[in-house]
Order: C-alpha cells, then structure tokens, then sequence
C-alpha cells in the first residue's frame, strides 16, 4: 500500500474523482438520456394530434404518428443522428425559396417555390405512400403535393434528355451537418433518376406532409417522393432540377457504390452488403413497430416493373 | 459504501432504459435506442475496466484495481444485453438468421466475437479460478484488450457516414494501447539506465 499522506496523491485521486464524475455526469445526463427525454416530453404533447382532422381521416390505414414521422428522420444535411433534423429545423429558413431548371430543357428559368406548387397548399393533392428507408424500417405518411410529371412537363425537356438530375440546398450555416468535419458525404446533396422515372404518375412533388407545409426535417418546402425506391432517392431540400444526356450522379451511390446502388429499387432478395432487405421495421408511432415482410418496388411493382425489363440485378 | 456506489453507477444506464421502454420514452425507435446504449454502455465500461489499474498507478490508488472484477462483470453484461437486443429486435429470435447475419456481415462478426472473448473471462473471475489458473490468470484476462479493441473495430464499421464518435473511441482505445505499450516495455525494458529516466514520464 501506498502512503496517502502526499498531497499529490490526493490531488490526482480528487482530480480523477472528479473526471470520472463529471465524464459520466455529461455523457449520461446530457448527451444521453436528457435528449431523450425532452423527446418524450414532446412526444406526450404531440400525442393529442390523433384526435385531429387529419389523423382522422386516416384512420382507416394504419399511418404513422406525424410525431414519429417528424422526430425520426434522415436528412444528414442536419447530422446523423436521427433527432437532429427535428432539432435544428426551427431555425431553417424555408423561405424565400426558388427552384432552378437547366440542361436540356426547352424553358429553363427559376421559379419560386409557391409558383411551382399551381394550387394554394392547402388545396394539393395528398397521397398516403409507404416509406421504405434502406435501413430496413419503414413509415406510412401522408405526402401533400402533385405529380412531379406536370411541373417537368412544363418547362418542356427536350426529347434528348434521358436523366434528371436534383440538387438539394447547400447552408452549412443552417445545417450543422454540412459544416461537420467528420461526414464522409460530399455536399450538397445530389439525387437522380431516369427521365421515365421522373415522369412516372406515383413520383410526387411534395410540399408537405401531414397537411403541414413547416417541416425542414422531412425535406420541405421542396422535395420528391419516390415511393418504390429507398428513401434515400426522394431528394430533399431541391434547389435545381437539370436535365441531362448522361447518368448524373447520386451522393450515396458515390460515396459508397458497393452499398446503396444508383437505382435502389426496393428488392427484398438483394441485400445490403450490412443487413438483410427481405423484411423491414415499421414504425407506426409510440413506440409501436412491427416486422413485416418488404415487398418488391415497395408494394408498387404492379404501378412500375415495367420500367425495368430484364434481370432486376441491374436495377438495384 | 464506495463498491455499492460503483454497483448502483454501472446499474443505472441498463435500468434507465428498461424503465424508458416500460414508459415509452425512448424516442421514436426505442428498438434501436436499446441496442444503441446497451452497445455503447458496454463500450464504455470496458474501456473503463483497461484504464482503471492505469488509474490506480497514476493517483497511487491501489484499492482501485479491486474493482475491475466488478466494472468486467458489468461490462459483459452490458455485452450480453446488446447481443440479445440485437437477436431480440432485429432478427426476431431467428437463430437460423443469426447464423446467416455472422456469416454474411463481418461487423456483426466482430462483435460476436468480441463477446466470445469475454465469456471466459466472465466466467473465470470468481477468486476459486484466479487460484486455480495460477500465472495463467493474468495472460488469459489480457484477452480484454482484444476484446476492447474488437468493440472500436465493431463500433467503426457500423457507420454510415459520419465517424465523429466512432472516431473519438477507436482514438481513446489507440491511447490506452499505447499506455498499455509503453508499460510493458517499462517492466520488460532490458536497460535499467533507460528504465529510470522513462519512469518520471509515467508517474507523471
């Protein structure tokens, strides 16, 4: 045994009480669980949505809770974590907001966000997609917008574009993840899918999501939702739309090719090379999840599968 | 008092999160938040069983080392509980499947292994086995630096995208190694010469 009378040693021993103290203290009660539970306080304030119109009307389908669907996001623009969208959106600007179109298009220009909507919000179309993320869980949330077919269609692309081309906003200001040092992703954000995809009926200019036109953290005011695909390739954020002659690229699909491929159709018998896609969580909201099996494109195969004749391999 | 202190301390994240489920305050996926903390838990702990006799030589604190039974046992509980949250939650008690993910996915691989690593150190902890194993105690309970090691490998390839955290603890598992390192050659080091002037660094 040492002597303990060496002032030294009790100034180590106070210091290292206290490191440890104070590294717990931090890790455990802020970092931690204290996000969590400001959460869940939340969570019991937004739990009285069900009773409102919207969720009414749903009720007949099982959708996800708008809680669940607006606290548990990706959007890596904002930081890994799933809560962080939710976290940073207030302080997001969704206005002013212009969209530019470019390329191959007989009337490129920039058009703002509300003119590109064609009707009062209020008054869009909504359609209750499935929402397949390629982490193997799942939503049912409802999308408000319209077919992303009429807003192409008028700035007429030329019959030489193949390829369209999104691009999402780049603000490392208002979105932290952009300015991390440590993400591997190139911003901003890029997205794309083939001109017949594009035009596809089910591919959905959204401007809100549960009758709620305010939520930065499920990609607003501009993104698409491609419902047979993983969600990855409904881009968020869109500030430019180009049409193109070559395949553009994607910024997963760059990042890391072997894992998520530039289609990423939903196929449940083509896994990712870190999880099995053949069945996924779905999350319905309060703690409420159930696995189910995944379905080809999503459940829409019937709508789509024709786009892509031959062997499902080279569409993954 | 104080091993009762340490008892309550490496409780009360595991307990924290069985309440959280029992109440619904785990977020949105409070699958994923269980397999989350219960990894990063064990993470933790273990690193803090591998700095604990670095402690007790820095602060001249002796009686810490006895505790390292306590804060391993602990740590592997927290192992074993993120391995059943993973057979649990993800593949839904699949065992067929749990073969097929070890086979398929080497991160998952390399987190069962790690745990294999620690089982017989869980079990050869009770004093009866010190005696019994003798010398070859200390050399079998090394296999807490691979399995340290294994859980930043682990933790590392899991990421997505960003490696901030998973970074910071490959780093802090570097470091320990490193402190581990330089103390083996200390007591190996054949030059006594050399052996004096490093040991003012040490105690440092």
């Amino acid at each position: 045994m040492t002597k303990t009378t060496d002032p030294i040693t009790y100034q180590r021993r106070r210091l290292l009480v206290a490191t440890l103290g104070v590294t717990a203290l931090s890790t455990f009660g802020y970092l931690r669980y204290g996000s969590r539970q400001t959460e869940s306080i939340s969570t019991a304030g937004a739990s009285t949505s069900r009773t409102d119109d919207a969720d009414a009307r749903h009720s007949q389908v099982a959708v996800t809770t708008k809680h669940a669907a607006t606290h548990y996001n990706n959007a890596y623009e904002f930081g890994w974590n799933k809560t962080d969208p939710a976290r940073h959106a207030a302080s997001f600007h969704l206005r002013p907001w212009t969209v530019t179109f470019d390329g191959l298009v007989e009337r490129p220009g920039t058009f703002d966000v509300d003119q590109l909507m064609g009707l009062p919000f209020s008054q869009l179309e909504e359609r209750i997609y499935d929402f397949r993320c390629v982490e193997a869980w799942s939503m049912v949330i409802p999308y408000n917008g319209r077919p992303l077919a009429e807003i192409l269609k008028s700035v007429q692309p030329l019959s030489s574009a193949r390829y369209v081309a999104f691009t999402s906003v780049y603000r490392p200001e208002e979105m932290p993840g952009q300015a991390s040092p440590f993400s591997t992703l190139e911003w901003p954000y890029v997205e794309a899918l083939t001109i017949e995809e594009a035009m596809h009926p089910l591919t959905f200019a959204t401007f809100g999501v549960y009758g709620d036109p305010e939520l930065p953290q499920n990609g607003m005011p501009f993104r698409i939702t491609v419902p047979w695909k993983y969600g990855f390739k409904s881009a968020k954020f869109i500030t430019r739309i180009s049409f193109t002659a070559d395949r553009p690229p994607a910024t997963w699909h760059q990042e890391t090719p072997a894992e998520y491929g530039w289609y990423s159709n939903v196929y449940p018998d083509i896994s990712h090379p870190r999880w099995s896609q053949a069945s996924e969580r779905r999350i319905l909201g309060e703690g409420q999840i159930e696995r189910i099996p995944t379905r080809p494109y999503n459940g829409y195969g019937e709508a789509v599968a024709h786009l892509y004749p031959g062997d499902p391999q080279q569409y993954w | 008092m104080s091993r009762l202190l340490l008892h309550f301390g490496c409780a009360l994240p595991g307990c924290c999160l069985a309440a959280g489920y029992l109440q619904g305050k785990l977020g949105v996926d409070p699958e994923k938040t269980i397999i989350w903390e219960t990894g990063i838990w064990a993470f933790n702990l273990l690193i803090l069983v591998v700095l604990l006799p670095r402690a007790a030589r820095w602060a001249r604190w002796p009686m810490l080392v006895q505790y390292r039974r306590a804060v391993g046992l602990w740590a592997f509980t927290y192992v074993t509980g993120h391995l059943l949250a993973f057979i649990t939650f993800l593949l839904g008690w699949d065992i067929f499947r749990l073969g097929e993910e070890l086979l398929k996915r080497s991160y998952i691989l390399v987190g069962f292994i790690a745990w294999i690593t620690l089982m017989p150190l869980a079990i050869t902890s009770t004093k009866r086995w010190v005696q019994r194993l003798g010398p070859g105690w200390k050399r079998l309970h090394q296999g807490v630096y691979i399995a340290v090691v294994l859980a930043a490998v682990h933790y590392l390839m899991t990421v997505r995208s960003d490696y901030a955290w998973a970074g910071s603890y490959a780093m802090v598992v570097i470091l320990i190694l490193a402190l581990r390192f330089a103390m083996w050659r200390q007591t190996r080091g054949p030059a006594p010469l050399s052996a004096a002037t490093r040991k003012p660094a040490t105690t440092d």
